[in-house]
């Protein structure tokens, strides 16, 4: 599993396709959270819904660095697509937690909020919801299921702002709204703990329903 | 291994395969010969697990599979010794071994441009030997190999035939498939007909007397023209470079080929009946 990550990673940096998600990210953050005003549950729902835009990006890219013949190669290599697909979905976590330490601390750098062990909890939560949800709409959306990118990006739009905007859809766009409304971010943690399992949950029926469907493949 | 009323097809379209029926033993190797479009390379990507078949079962896969596409494109900017380096990693190589092993299989296949130059400039068949040495970082059991010899020069060739009979020597199967009828042929100890989506055997070959045939350039003159001595009928394998070529050809094209190898400037130097392939 370690070599396909070390695999994954190596091939997405010499593409350089991780450039893209990871500069929309950055200005994401920039723009909702430059100003440092409101509070500290606010700026970080702006950095969860960054990365859910961010990482439904990533993991397409990181899925569509090689072409059917290269992941043929790999999976005969490897000796199961399943374990393959896996370790696709781990490297795009590890990279997003990188985005998301930077999305715990660059609100902080801009405003002046209050720091406590709750509201940075409810930080890590709501930006892993917003990964773990944004993973499992690129997952499908990816050249596995793909071979169209035109009607793969038509997809994940649809995905990702029906998702993002659907009042009261869990669990991104629920979460999103108690952060929005609620100063206290003690009172947030047990209803973001519930979310982060809806969209692990979530994260794990799409990678299940992507590895059954990319295998009649061709 | 077996194939057992294998069928293929994409979503609602037409079958590519249908009830397809064949046996790969231990040792043997195996063609799969046909045209373009035939479904050679879709039954390929089946045997080596990396399709479902739609109708049918594979059984008895072998754990360790080798597998060679017929098209090869890695991500480019890494170099050859990198990727391979990748590959045996993710084969359960240490570091060391497999870089160790990958510059073995580079060495042995003569791979030129350079195996730290990245995969982008490497000429097509460079990029198959590169495929090729993937394929063989772990000594396979089943090593699945569609179109292996496009591209590849004659020295290539030679190796190449080398490694799958050392493969087969082993108790490993080969599977492998090319659209010339002479090549599967010669290489295989059992040939199928794709055609349409049916697979119908063609037929098992006992070992056929051999003759070794040496050649060289003349002394004098312009140098011989080149051949693809391969693809000749009844070639079972070649040795050497431009200038002094040694053959294993089947005893009942001996005399056409050494014709051949006349009429383009080459001189015999010794025939010998009865050699071991």
């Amino acid at each position: 599993m370690i070599a396909l990550i070390r695999y994954n990673f190596a091939t997405t940096l010499h593409t350089q396709r991780y450039l893209p998600p990871v500069f929309l990210f950055l200005g994401l953050l920039a723009v909702l959270t430059v100003n440092g005003g409101g509070s500290l549950p606010a700026a970080y729902a702006s950095a969860a819904g960054a990365l859910f835009v961010s990482s439904a990006w990533l993991a397409t890219a990181v899925l569509g660095v090689d072409d059917p013949a290269q992941r043929a190669i790999v999976v005969v290599s490897a000796g199961r697509s399943l374990k393959v697909l896996l370790a696709s979905v781990l490297s795009v976590l590890l990279g997003c937690l990188v985005l998301l330490v930077t999305g715990l601390v660059f609100p902080l750098w801009m405003g002046s909020y209050r720091l406590t062990p709750a509201g940075l909890l409810l930080g890590v939560e709501a930006q892993l919801t917003g990964a773990c949800t944004g993973i499992a709409i690129g997952l499908p959306c990816s050249r596995l299921l793909f071979r169209r990118q035109g009607h793969a990006l038509l997809t994940a739009v649809a995905l990702l702002m029906g998702t993002l905007f659907t009042q009261g859809l869990p669990p991104l766009n629920r979460l999103l709204r108690l952060m929005a409304t609620t100063d206290d971010p003690a009172r947030l943690l047990a209803p973001g703990g519930a979310m982060l399992l809806v969209a692990v949950a979530l994260l794990a029926t799409a990678t299940a329903a992507t590895q059954f469907l990319s295998g009649g493949k061709p | 291994m077996r194939l057992e009323a294998v069928g293929k097809r994409y979503g609602r379209g037409g079958w590519v395969l249908r009830d397809v029926r064949a046996e790969i033993a231990p040792g043997e190797v195996v063609a799969f010969a046909g045209g373009n479009g035939s479904g050679k390379s879709t039954l390929l990507r089946i045997l080596a697990g990396v399709t479902r078949p739609s109708a049918g079962a594979v059984t008895g896969r072998p754990a360790v599979v080798g597998y060679v596409p017929d098209r090869f494109s890695p991500v480019e900017r890494l170099s050859a010794m990198a990727y391979l380096t990748h590959m045996g990693r993710i084969r359960g190589l240490t570091t060391q071994t497999a870089s160790a092993r990958a510059s073995g299989l580079l060495e042995r296949l003569a791979l030129v441009g350079g195996a730290d130059s990245p995969l982008r400039t490497l000429s097509k068949g460079n990029g198959q030997k590169v495929a090729l040495a993937q394929a063989l970082l772990v000594e396979p059991e089943l090593l699945v190999l569609d179109e292996p010899w496009s591209g590849l020069d004659a020295s290539a060739h030679g190796v190449l035939a080398e490694i799958m009979g050392e493969v087969a020597g082993r108790g490993g199967a080969v599977v492998f498939t090319d659209h010339r009828e002479a090549v599967t042929r010669a290489r295989a100890s059992r040939t199928y007909v794709v055609d349409g989506g049916r697979v119908v055997l063609q037929g098992s070959r006992t070992q056929p007397p051999l003759t070794g045939v040496v050649l060289t350039g003349p002394d004098t003159g312009p140098p011989p023209r080149t051949l693809d001595w391969q693809t000749l009928q009844g070639v079972r394998a070649v040795h050497g470079g431009e200038t002094r070529i040694s053959l294993t050809v089947e005893r009942a094209h001996a005399d056409a080929l050494l014709q051949l190898a006349l009429r383009h400037g080459w001189s015999v130097v010794d025939v010998t009946r009865g050699v071991d392939e």
